[in-house]
């Protein structure tokens, strides 16, 4: 009779864990589901070691579900993952599981670990935590896992768009492992073995992608041809 | 005197057939690659960025007029050296071969200033061959692909240069590009002192370039010591503008050496050709 008690009594906490989870999380995303479409100027400084770029001005455009486009006229680097892509994950409902994972402090602001388990076997996505403020409904952290890309960390700051859950700063964090420099194109016969082994040294490195984004246009209607359409810069 | 001589010989380069060889070998080369470009640079510019692309996403236009020029310099400037050697390797045992350097030393102009005048031909049309290539790399490429940010792949990673930022690196790469030709051009006319034939100077100028470049890429450390003064360790130094920062101490020991190459190549010239005894 005590092992049943203790079995309903785990039996209850999870679900009830699970619950909250589910209520946090479904709140964030009908937030989310509030912006049909938005543009918005970016400027992206990217700082990894491996790569040499000076901050790029773009305009960037969402449409739900999942269209997307930059517009840049020069050349930008963005994350391949962890921009929009969580947040399209997210409003498939069917197809995760969240767990909740207890409070966390972030920078002062109590909030609560989800972790979003994929349901479907064939998922990009291996696993995804958010901290989430639920007194806000906003995803300040996040932790993806994916089977492309490996784990990329992004940290959420909000403005005047936090209304809509669009943030005007993210921090990505990149890692620089996995890069590899062809040798063949590569091959400089002016390097010294100092350069080299200086080279080197970064490859242990990780890199931050930090996006300002400001003059939000929100729900103004932006037409699926616009996504199609070859950047002509 | 120098300046009427130089004119003519500058005169006899033009009207040899084979000064056009180059001219025309260049710009066929350049329409492949740019016709190659234009039908599949994509999948050759994602060999560069493929190992950044699981994480990383390049946005813009990175196929643009400013990479494909960068592209043709990186391979043409290996085989540039051919079309430079195939004209300058013969102005003077060009003239033994065919017996008219005994003419000319006969005429009211020193034999210093004979050659002196050759290798201020053979500069002019190693300019015009640099301005030429200039020319279809950069202005042609531009005009069909368009302008933009450079991505330039060194060994230590990627640089993203700005668009604006560009056509001065250009500007003082093709300069280098060409003191580096031009040792090219003054290599073979040195030889050209020594042969009595067209075909010895122009095959040795390219078995000298040949070894030296092997010599340079090999990883040993016995040939540590003179590699930084081989000339074919700096042919690739106009590339060094497009790093960010600029070395430009590096730059400046690559045109001294170069220039230093020329001196002594043309003293050298200038030496033999003073002592030979011309009976041709």
């Amino acid at each position: 009779m005590k092992k049943f008690s203790l079995f309903l009594f785990i039996l209850v906490s999870i679900t009830g864990f699970s619950q909250d989870a589910d209520a946090i999380l479904s709140r964030v995303v009908s937030k989310i589901n509030t912006v049909k479409d938005y543009s918005v100027d970016a400027n992206i400084k990217a700082d990894i070691p491996l790569i040499k770029i000076l901050p790029v001005k773009a305009s960037i455009y969402f449409k739900q579900k999942d269209k997307f486009k930059v517009v840049s006229k020069g050349i930008a680097i963005l994350p391949k993952q962890g921009f929009t892509d969580v947040n399209s994950f997210l409003m498939k409902k069917s197809s995760y599981m969240a767990v909740d994972g207890g409070v966390k402090t972030i920078d002062n602001v109590k909030t609560n670990l989800i972790t979003v388990i994929p349901t479907g076997e064939n998922s990009e996505f291996v696993l995804a935590k958010l901290w989430i403020d639920s007194k806000n409904d906003l995803i300040l952290k996040s932790q993806i896992t994916t089977r492309s890309s490996g784990t990329v960390t992004v940290d959420y700051s909000y403005g005047a768009e936090a209304e809509y859950g669009l943030p005007n700063q993210l921090i990505f964090d990149v890692d620089v492992k996995k890069f590899k420099l062809p040798k063949s194109v590569a091959a400089d016969l002016n390097k010294t073995e100092k350069d080299k082994q200086k080279s080197k040294k970064n490859k242990d490195q990780k890199g931050t992608i930090t996006i300002k984004l400001s003059n939000y246009k929100i729900n103004k209607g932006i037409s699926d041809e616009f996504f199609k359409e070859k950047d002509k810069n | 005197m120098l300046l009427k001589n130089t004119y003519n010989e500058f005169i006899k380069i033009l009207a040899k057939p084979r000064s056009y060889l180059g001219i025309g070998a260049l710009t066929l080369l350049i329409g492949i690659i740019l016709f190659a470009m234009k039908a599949d640079g994509s999948s050759f510019i994602s060999f560069v960025t493929a190992s950044f692309e699981q994480t990383l996403s390049f946005n813009g236009n990175i196929l643009n007029g400013n990479l494909i020029a960068f592209i043709i310099l990186q391979m043409l400037i290996v085989h540039i050296p051919l079309l430079v050697a195939l004209v300058t390797g013969d102005l003077i045992s060009g003239e033994a071969a065919m017996g008219t350097v005994r003419m000319l030393a006969t005429k009211p102009i020193s034999r210093t200033n004979i050659v002196l005048s050759k290798f201020i031909a053979g500069a002019v049309y190693t300019l015009i061959l640099t301005i030429w290539l200039g020319f279809l790399a950069l202005i042609v490429a531009k005009w069909i692909f368009g302008t933009g940010d450079l991505i330039v792949l060194n060994s230590d990673g990627l640089v993203i240069l700005k668009s604006e930022d560009i056509l001065w690196r250009y500007g003082l790469s093709f300069l280098v590009a060409f003191l580096a030709l031009l040792t090219i051009s003054t290599l073979s006319i040195c030889l050209s002192a020594f042969a009595e034939n067209s075909i010895g100077p122009i095959v040795s100028t390219m078995a000298i370039i040949i070894l030296f470049t092997i010599i340079g890429s090999l990883d040993v450390s016995v040939f540590d010591n003179i590699k930084p003064y081989l000339f074919t360790t700096h042919m690739a130094s106009w590339r060094s503008f497009f790093e960010d920062p600029v070395p430009w101490g590096r730059i400046q020991e690559s045109i001294i050496i170069l220039l230093v190459h020329n001196v002594l190549l043309v003293s050298i010239a200038i030496y033999k050709f003073n002592k030979k005894d011309i009976t041709s």
